[in-house]
């Protein structure tokens, strides 16, 4: 028995690379237009006009591969049972120096909400930046709603990925090669997913 | 407001309808014309375009057993606070020239359209080459120390250009009302009108979009505050609670509750 076993496969990790590269681009080509503070992000692109055209079909690429990635887990995600909800209760033991044992499945509450948000939002910034793309072809007032509710979006998606960096990376050690390699250590997965890693390795 | 600020004035009621200010405008402009369709009314052509910085609405109107016409010159107006320079992401794309008046660089412009949906007053057009036009109230006349084109072409001073403050005293000592004296931080197109806003087609009091006010001066600022707030929370979280390390991976404990 190794020491590693399966988390995330070849398809889901690819999906989630061309989320990640694709969102990155966006902000990148984006922050020129959320702000005349940013306006200098505008020129690694070779201006303003180049970042709008990157941002339009870039935002493509991210809502078909983020769509794809949701469907891929949304089985995974869309119930939410008892040890759910006192996750949710305890906020996931991430406000206790001494936190005590919760019993999530692969994904705990908190990822779940993480994901159907993703999922959410992703299709409204899809759906806004369509009318923000073709200003002239939709009615004014609802093209200023649409301009407003991608800038939203926008914010709450940035924060969440603050977090969703930091809790994948330094704030849970060893949980980045699921990522990268696809596996994680055993004592990873008993540690922060043992409902899911009972299933799996049947013990 | 500063004393020396200058504006236009429109006083409808003398206004005659002969759209010399439109010619006036494409000749200074070199504006092409705009090939247009009869539609039964002597208002042509029937919207701003491109090459139509300025424009007279007619509007027609019962008079008993007759009809009357109101004439009202439509254009950019300028506003104290704009809504296109508020949304505008490309710094000198639209900038305020000296005489307080909002004047537009294609150059610099970069084809967002922000300025469209921001416009309070549904003036900014996008031509072929997709860049920002509008009346720009000959800022390069004006800079010359000339009058603006259509001003100088009005045969019955309907149009008229000066101190703000000098032209706001003469209509009101005249029983006159000030349409934008003070709407919008105050316009720099100021209209005099025989009847409501309304009626010309104007809002009764013009204002920014609630959406794009929530988004520029609410949204905007919260935005970065969450950013930064997020960024700061992590990292005051990774220094008090702390990561959750894993157990050396040949502990006896080995995992199975946290901490």
């Amino acid at each position: 028995m190794g020491n590693y076993v399966e988390r995330f496969n070849a398809r889901e990790r690819i999906l989630h690379w061309f989320v990640m590269v694709s969102f990155f681009i966006l902000l990148l080509s984006g922050l020129g237009l959320y702000s005349r503070l940013f306006h200098g992000y505008f020129s690694l692109f070779g201006g303003g006009q180049a970042a709008i055209f990157i941002h339009k079909y870039t935002g493509v690429v991210f809502l078909v591969s983020s769509i794809l990635l949701f469907l891929n887990h949304f089985k995974e995600m869309k119930s939410f049972d008892e040890d759910d909800r006192n996750w949710f209760r305890r906020l996931g033991g991430y406000l206790d120096r001494d936190p005590e044992h919760i019993n999530s499945g692969k994904f705990n509450a908190g990822q779940k909400a993480f994901g159907i948000f993703m999922g959410i939002a992703t299709v409204l910034l899809g759906a806004t930046g369509f009318v923000n793309w073709f200003p002239a072809s939709f009615p004014i007032d609802l093209v200023r709603i649409s301009l407003l509710v991608h800038g939203l979006l926008f914010i709450m998606f940035i924060m969440f990925v603050i977090v969703h960096a930091y809790l994948t990376t330094i704030g849970n050690p060893g949980t980045l090669e699921s990522m990268i390699y696809g596996n994680v250590r055993r004592i990873w997965a008993k540690k922060h997913h043992p409902k899911w890693y009972k299933e799996i390795s049947g013990q | 407001m500063a004393e020396s600020k200058m504006a236009f004035l429109i006083d409808t009621s003398r206004c005659i309808g002969c759209r010399s200010c439109q010619v006036a405008c494409k000749q200074w402009n070199k504006l092409d014309a705009d090939k247009t369709v009869s539609q039964g009314t002597y208002e042509n052509p029937r919207d701003l375009t491109p090459n139509l910085y300025n424009r007279i609405r007619f509007i027609e109107k019962a008079d008993g057993d007759s009809f009357k016409w109101l004439f009202l010159n439509e254009r950019c107006v300028h506003c104290g606070d704009a809504g296109c320079m508020k949304v505008c992401p490309s710094p000198g794309a639209l900038y305020r020239t000296k005489e307080g008046f909002v004047a537009f660089n294609a150059e610099k412009c970069i084809s967002c359209k922000y300025c469209v949906a921001a416009c309070p007053f549904a003036v900014p057009r996008y031509g072929a080459d997709d860049k920002v036009t509008k009346c720009h109230l000959c800022f390069d006349r004006i800079g010359a120390g000339m009058f603006p084109a259509c001003a100088k072409a009005c045969p019955t001073q309907t149009l008229q250009y000066g101190p703000r403050s000098g032209l706001i005293a003469r209509a009101k000592a005249a029983k006159k009302t000030v349409y934008g004296e003070a709407d919008l931080s105050g316009l720099g197109v100021l209209y005099l009108l025989d009847d409501k806003p309304e009626v010309y087609g104007l809002p009764a009091n013009p204002s920014i979009p609630t959406a794009i006010f929530l988004w520029k001066d609410v949204l905007k600022p919260l935005g970065l505050l969450g950013f930064w707030g997020s960024v700061v929370g992590v990292l005051t979280h990774y220094v008090t609670f702390g990561p959750r390390k894993l157990e050396e991976e040949n502990s006896e404990k080995g995992g199975g509750a946290h901490g």
